[in-house]
């Protein structure tokens, strides 16, 4: 019921975008003020009606109501109050609301904030990117053709077919399926808003670069829609940064990159919305570029709508390991992208004639000439990307069933351009703030370039670099930061508030020293035998037993409790154990393991987990999760993960005997683990795969004796596993009392928890000073605790971060600069205004 | 101004073919494994054959398992790594490698699970409703 009313808001909602998208455009070309107060009013409804239907939603799911299939499948009751909020846009339904109610929120700004001329086009088309992201989840049915998928439809809507709706339509599970264990996590709880926040304000330059061709003002509009299309890719380049972060702490992905469609979805409107910022720069400095401004203010949309098509419509599916389920969208979405394209590019073309083109070429050595091969060379790097990442669509231009791309094919594209980049940045920043030849450029580049030569010298012996590729990159990501860094010097002396440009520069080339690094000379941990045995592999000298040479080399280790290792010949390492708790995940093991450097340095702890995901196992089947430990330091960073252990193999080997015992309901007896020893003291006896030594008696203490206690004693025993090595001495106590004239014996068992064993000190035995023990546990095949380590030493991704945290800076300050600009004009614009 | 013109469209054709090229080159169709006995790399796609031996082996520090590719064919694939994370839960397999004498030597392995967003099958349905 409660559904029914979310869903006829929703409903509302997208009828309201419709009336405001046409009431937007009839204002726009009637230049009818009032017409524009009506459609504000209507937009207003528009966000309203949403917001309440949002709002039933999440009431929905904070109340567990699993009729509704969107409740069932994304929580559970088991979850915290958190993950319970951010199910509401862990769905591909929820999600497109969310985009949704950003997107409602930047056009609230728009109203307030934007000039008379363009006010009417640019609501007009964001209304229509509204009605399209409406329509993905009205819900609705029309002679049997479904428009968009309704996160309030029920269980039985969805299946009606299933046989338990069959039977009883009114079936309501009495749990929910559970939000995946990944994304139960706080990165991801804030990524998803960052991102569509990002999406939202990037719709902006597409709508403000439409109404300039509407309005044939092509000149103007640059100026509002600057800070947005700056905020849009700080909020873009914030979520792939909060992405990648979390797929390098908590996913085993092994690094924060990994050219994967989803991830390529978020950066590439990023570089092609950066190529548009260079293009509206030269525009509003020297009334040059209006042409590529449009055009890549258009494509910038283009390309989030495009990317939206690859991950939610199911073309990746084979591909990315997490695009969305397909919900039947594929036509709609392509209708998207399509009337987005053909709406953007059409009217493009169509103009193409009247938009202003500069009366003379720029010469090379000019800002607009190198700040556009910037943006230029942005915009081959987006496409080069958007190329790979629609391999299963253009590949089958080269091949039946094609594969995704190679890593190597973004890699070989990207690493010139980025060079290439990063020596224009240089150039084109100096240029930017003063004229120069080429003499007097060369002369003002001295310095950094010397600074550059020493940083890059010392950079490839310290990094033992031998690839002259990479020194070229080295040198060149030396020079951005150096040659950027000497403008920084000057304007921070000059004009402190124009820093954000040279910032961005100096941060981009930060970015390339950092991925260079932790990318190419990343080395797997391994211990001193995985090591020769890949060196020997190197040399070819392995061969499997049907003789063929083995290629792959090992890049894991074994440690056994106790047993310290030599790892990389800097460490040594021993695992000293693991500890199982219900917190925050039921059954999660945390592993301790002790780095201790060779070299003196303090030792150190590392703690990586492994845990059941909740969601996908069942009582017959535990599904393992590893949530790896990353030791961050400036120099380098520690990733290690335990991908196997002795707990782990146990449970899995419980499961299954569970099941198979299971049919036969039990009528096997459980195997006995008790075994008695019999000792004289200084005695030794071998017991399976451990030796008993019983070393000597020892007085009990009065308070451990029960009452009326005759004889008390406890005995000295050490427990030593004989494979391993390591023991354990407990002294088990024996006593006799009497109770209400009758003898009793008081012997309880002492454990050994690391190797689950109890040790009970069970009769004494007095003419020969003997004693008897009992033993309970594995004695025979008995396995010392172990893990099995993969780990990584990455080298400066804290620089990474530090470029990504530079370029954030970066464009933080150019939103505030344009951005008062901007409030200046509109304070001068509206004077003007009320003295009309 | 024609120059530049023509430089520039230079430069778009053979930006364009040099892309076309590499893209080509890196791409690779899906094969299955009698295709791949004859190849240097190649893309198999398959579901794990839980019924045939599988496992981590701690002396040879080697995951294996054996596959049917999308045409029935069962081979036995090892792989050098543990047991990737979502191993059985995945609906299809995607292993890159090479195949020698009759067994896969995977380099690197692809796991298509129902969905990271937890779709739901009919089996999990039932179980929800004895739960």
């Amino acid at each position: 019921m409660t559904g029914t009313i979310g869903h006829i808001f929703l409903a509302a909602s997208f009828i309201a975008s419709i009336a405001a998208m046409i009431a937007y455009s009839y204002a726009a070309y009637s230049n009818n003020k009032k017409i524009e107060r009506v459609s504000n009013w209507l937009w207003g409804t528009k966000g309203v009606t949403l917001l309440i239907s949002s709002g039933i939603l999440i009431y929905l799911i904070m109340t567990h109501q699993f009729q509704y299939y969107y409740v069932w499948n994304y929580t559970s009751l088991d979850l915290e109050t958190q993950y319970l909020f951010s199910a509401f846009y862990g769905g591909q339904e929820g999600s497109f609301m969310l985009w949704i109610i950003c997107s409602f929120v930047v056009g609230i700004g728009l109203i307030k904030w934007t000039r008379t001329p363009y006010k009417a086009p640019v609501m007009a088309v964001m209304a229509l990117t509204q009605v399209f992201l409406l329509s993905m989840v009205v819900g609705w049915n029309f002679f049997g053709i479904n428009i968009g998928a309704s996160p309030f439809r029920t269980i039985a809507m969805e299946m009606p077919n299933a046989p338990f709706i069959q039977a009883n339509p009114d079936f309501v599970p009495a749990d929910g399926s559970g939000l995946n264990d990944l994304l139960k996590s706080p990165w991801m709880m804030i990524h998803p808003p960052i991102i569509f926040v990002g999406f939202a304000m990037m719709t902006v330059p597409f709508a403000f670069a439409i109404a300039s061709l509407w309005t044939k003002t092509y000149h103007e509009w640059i100026k509002p829609a600057l800070p947005w299309t700056l905020a849009a890719n700080l909020s873009l380049l914030t979520a792939i940064f909060l992405g990648g972060y979390w797929a390098y702490e908590t996913l085993s992905f092994g690094g924060y990159w990994a050219w994967d469609p989803v991830e390529n979805a978020s950066l590439v409107p990023w570089l092609i919305g950066t190529a548009g910022i260079h293009a509206m720069i030269i525009q509003r400095k020297s009334s040059r570029a209006h042409k590529a401004s449009i055009f890549l203010s258009i494509l910038a949309y283009i390309a989030i709508v495009y990317q939206t098509f690859l991950t939610r419509s199911g073309v990746l599916g084979e591909q990315s390991v997490h695009s969305f389920v397909d919900l039947g969208l594929y036509g709609q979405l392509l209708l998207f992208i399509l009337v987005m394209t053909f709406l953007g590019i059409g009217f493009y073309l169509y103009r193409y004639r009247e938009l202003p083109s500069p009366e003379k070429e720029s010469t090379v050595l000019s800002r607009e000439f190198m700040t556009f091969t910037g943006s230029m060379l942005l915009l081959i790097m987006g496409l080069v990307i958007i190329f790979g990442t629609s391999s299963p669509i253009i590949g089958r231009f080269f091949v039946d069933n094609p594969t995704p791309p190679e890593i190597s094919f973004y890699n070989n594209w990207s690493m010139p351009i980025a060079i290439i980049m990063a020596f224009f940045t240089v150039i084109g920043q100096h240029l930017f703030w003063k004229r120069y030849t080429w003499e007097s450029l060369a002369g003002i580049l001295v310095v950094p370039l010397l600074l550059t030569s020493i940083a890059s010298i010392l950079s490839i012996i310290l990094g033992d670099v031998r690839n002259i590729y990479y020194m070229v990159f080295i040198f060149a990501a030396w020079f951005a930061v150096f040659g950027n860094g000497a403008i920084l010097f000057d304007l921070l002396k000059r004009k402190p508030k124009l820093i954000g440009g040279s910032l961005n520069h100096i941060g981009f080339g930060v970015l390339l020293l950092g991925i260079i690094a932790s990318s190419v000379y990343t080395e797997p941990l391994l211990d001193q035998r995985a090591a020769d045995y890949n060196a020997r592999i190197a040399q070819g000298d392995v061969y499997d037993e049907e003789g063929f040479p083995v290629t792959q080399p090992v890049e894991m280790f074994e440690l056994e409790i106790d047993r310290p290792k030599l790892i990389n010949e800097r460490w040594m390492v021993t695992y000293e154990g693991y500890e199982v708790s219900d917190s925050p995940r039921p059954g999660q093991q945390s592993y301790r393991v002790r780095f201790e450097p060779v070299d003196g340095g303090s030792p150190f702890y590392m703690d990586p987990v492994v845990y059941p995901m909740l969601t996908t196992s069942s009582r017959d089947n535990i599904e393992w999760s590893v949530d790896p430990h990353v030791r961050s330091g400036l120099l380098s960073d520690i990733y290690f993960y335990v991908a196997g252990s002795r707990y782990v193999a146990n449970e899995n080997e419980r499961v299954e005997r569970q099941n198979q015992l299971l049919p036969v309901s039990g009528n096997e007896e459980p195997q006995d683990d008790t075994q008695k020893v019999e000792l004289t003291r200084g005695e030794t006896v071998e017991a399976g795969d451990f030796s008993l030594s019983f070393v000597d008696f020892r007085p009990a203490s009065e308070e451990h004796l029960p009452d009326n206690t005759q004889v008390g004693i406890r005995a000295l025993i050490r427990v030593e596993n004989i494979s391993s090595g390591r023991a354990y001495e407990v002294e088990p106590l024996f006593a006799v009392y009497t109770e209400e004239g009758r003898s009793f014996t008081y012997s309880p068992g002492l454990a050994i928890d690391a190797w689950e064993m109890e040790v009970q000190f069970s009769r004494l035995i007095p003419e020969d000073e003997s004693i008897e023990l009992t033993i309970n546990g594995t004695l025979e095949d008995f396995e010392e605790d172990w893990i099995l380590v993969v780990a990584e030493i990455k080298p400066f991704v804290s620089v990474v971060w530090l470029g990504t945290f530079l370029l954030m800076g970066g464009f933080t300050i150019s939103i505030f600069r344009h951005w008062s600009r901007e409030k200046k004009t509109q304070e001068n614009y509206s004077d003007d205004e009320s003295e009309e | 101004m024609n120059i530049k013109l023509y430089l520039g469209i230079g430069a778009i054709v053979l930006f364009t073919s040099l892309l076309m090229y590499n893209f080509g080159n890196s791409i690779d169709t899906y094969v299955n494994f009698i295709e791949a006995e004859h190849r240097p790399s190649s893309h198999v796609v398959g579901v794990w054959d839980d019924s045939e031996e599988w496992g981590f082996s701690r002396e040879r520090m080697q995951f294996s398992f054996h596959m049917k590719d999308e045409d029935g064919n069962v081979r036995r694939v090892v792989y050098p790594r543990p047991k990737p994370n979502n191993f059985e839960q995945a609906t299809q397999l995607v292993v890159i490698g090479e195949m020698r004498n009759n067994t896969f030597y995977a380099n690197d392995m692809l796991m298509k699970c129902p969905s990271k967003y937890n779709d739901a099958s009919e089996i999990e349905f039932t179980s929800a409703e004895e739960g």
